[in-house]
């Protein structure tokens, strides 16, 4: 393997997660709060350790967090552009800040609250500009409508089928049955899949992911200082971030190249991560893959190397993401049948199947895939390991 | 039969800026032009301040020739199961790297294809014209 870990995670929380709205009458702000909380009591530390904060799609407001908390000595707060697809890099600015003495403990925050809007609806939530204004004429309000036009591009040109999108969403549904915090529990068989409304066509209502609350923080310390709090280490092996006028705005702008139009905007990112870590797709045990969209998820596989480009659908159909698949994606049932909060979940569990504690626990996982979200650029990637 | 419909846009009011506004004055003349870059000839889309391909600023606006569809998508309208709503995705055979978001009106969504050829049609928007798309064969019945 590549070069030696520079930080860990060494702490996880977690608020609870809430239907879209639910967590009313909290601020998102409280929420956060008890997040950074929970993680801070679970690396053992103290609040007072905290010096550091590190954010992603256009971050919270730093100075309330600050005050809220008492934080009285912050030596780097920092967020990634971007929106959901910077969310594994606030692990590259957090591992940045510890390894490089800016920071002791930082702690990565994330969080969504849809309280009288909707992240379903984001693309008809900004003002007016001479570029959306085609996304109105269209009638695009989402990025699942958005989405779907390359969902039926990659059918067009691959021949992927309804099915594997069908089978990501059951295999989800399947790794979320025994999760006391999903959303969606109950099975789905292919006939009720098959029978569900179109929203998009060709994505029906279950291809999309909850619209959910909530709020998840980690607590990221230099990988020498990890071995001292009181749970297992996991390293960041290496966590990448890249942008590309090849994938540009992606669903905002819907002018990709055709290469990248059918992909999910990851294939430079998973260069680098891979360059980076020196490991490649087989080195993975586990993929937590940001499924806003059951299409994405197998573009992503593809992007990340797991099958070749336009394989991705009989990839799933074979079985390979199921629990014990040859690549096993998201145990914990993601977005779409878990809870939705920008992607934080999926670096929760990716931290317990490297603690060895997870709910749905693929036998001697030792590397995690964490991806962001297939939105505008930049993307970013990371991999966990139970190792430096 | 189901059928896409045509959006009403008279309220619609087009947001422009100077590198766009040309765009709508050709749509007032009914043509889609799109700006090529001066320098190199690459198309730029949106029309932005700087070709990405050189750098170049100055552009022109050359017609676009036959629109295609590159992909589309049906959104169920609420309350009505015979109308739907067709964004799309357009290319054009004399502007490549262009891709035109908009809708295709009056199209039966079991007959619609990748790769078929669109007729250019203009609604009236509060401010200027909007330019949607109609598959050819239902295109001739108006």
């Amino acid at each position: 393997m590549g070069r030696k870990a520079q930080s860990a995670i060494v702490g996880s929380g977690a608020t609870p997660y809430y239907f879209r709205g639910e967590s009313a009458p909290q601020a998102v702000l409280e929420l956060i709060d008890k997040a950074v909380l929970a993680a801070v009591a679970d690396a053992g530390l103290h609040i007072d350790d905290v010096d550091g904060l590190a954010f992603f799609a256009f971050g919270f407001d730093t100075g309330m967090i600050i005050e809220q908390l008492g934080l009285k000595n912050v030596t780097f707060a920092h967020c990634v552009s971007a929106f959901g697809g910077g969310m594994a890099g606030m692990l590259d600015l957090a591992d940045m800040a510890v390894s490089t003495g800016r920071a002791r403990n930082v702690v990565c925050i994330g969080a969504t609250q849809q309280v009288g809007r909707r992240v379903g609806q984001a693309l008809g939530n900004f003002a007016a500009s001479p570029d959306n204004i085609f996304h109105r004429i269209a009638g695009l309000n989402g990025p699942g409508q958005a989405l779907a036009l390359s969902a039926r591009r990659h059918m067009h040109e691959f021949g992927t089928r309804r099915e594997a999108f069908a089978e990501v969403v059951m295999a989800s549904r399947a790794a979320a049955a025994t999760r006391e915090t999903a959303f969606r529990r109950k099975p789905l068989s292919m006939d009720e899949y098959m029978a569900a409304p179109m929203l998009a066509d060709p994505m029906c209502k279950f291809d999309f992911c909850l619209e959910t609350d909530g709020a998840l923080a980690f607590v990221v310390t230099a990988a020498d200082r990890a071995r001292d709090r009181p749970q297992p280490p996991v390293y960041i092996a290496g966590a990448a971030q890249h942008g590309s006028c090849d994938w540009g705005r992606a669903f905002f702008w819907l002018g990709q190249t055709p290469e990248a139009f059918v992909s999910a905007g990851g294939v430079k990112v998973a260069e680098r991560l891979y360059q980076l870590t020196g490991m490649t797709p087989a080195d993975i045990d586990v993929a937590c893959l940001y499924d806003h969209f059951s299409p994405l998820v197998i573009m992503q596989l593809e992007d990340f190397g797991f099958c070749a480009r336009g394989e991705g659908g009989p990839f799933v159909e074979s079985g390979a993401i199921r629990l014990d698949g040859a690549i096993p994606v998201n145990p914990h049932g993601g977005h779409l049948s878990e809870a939705y909060v920008v992607g934080m979940t999926h670096i929760r569990e990716a931290v317990e199947q490297l603690r060895g504690t997870a709910v749905n626990q693929v036998q001697g996982a030792r590397t995690a895939l964490v991806t962001g979200g297939p939105a505008p650029t930049p993307m970013t990637a990371a991999i966990l390991r139970s190792e430096p | 039969m189901r059928l896409s419909i045509t959006p009403d846009f008279a309220a619609l009011e087009i947001a422009r800026d100077a590198w766009s506004e040309p765009f709508w004055q050709w749509g007032e003349q009914g043509e889609v032009r799109m700006p090529a870059c001066l320098h190199c000839g690459a198309f730029r889309w949106p029309a932005g301040p700087f070709c990405p391909s050189c750098r170049t600023q100055e552009v022109e606006w050359r017609p676009t020739g036959q629109a295609r569809i590159h992909t589309f998508t049906i959104l169920p309208i609420s309350g009505e199961a015979t109308k739907v709503r067709m964004p799309t995705l357009v290319e054009f055979d004399d502007a490549p790297g262009v891709r035109l978001v908009s809708v295709l009106v009056d199209a039966d969504p079991d007959t619609v294809a990748i790769g078929m050829p669109v007729a250019i049609d203009w609604i009236a928007a509060s401010n200027g014209k909007v330019a949607v798309f109609r598959t050819e064969a239902t295109g001739d019945r108006a």
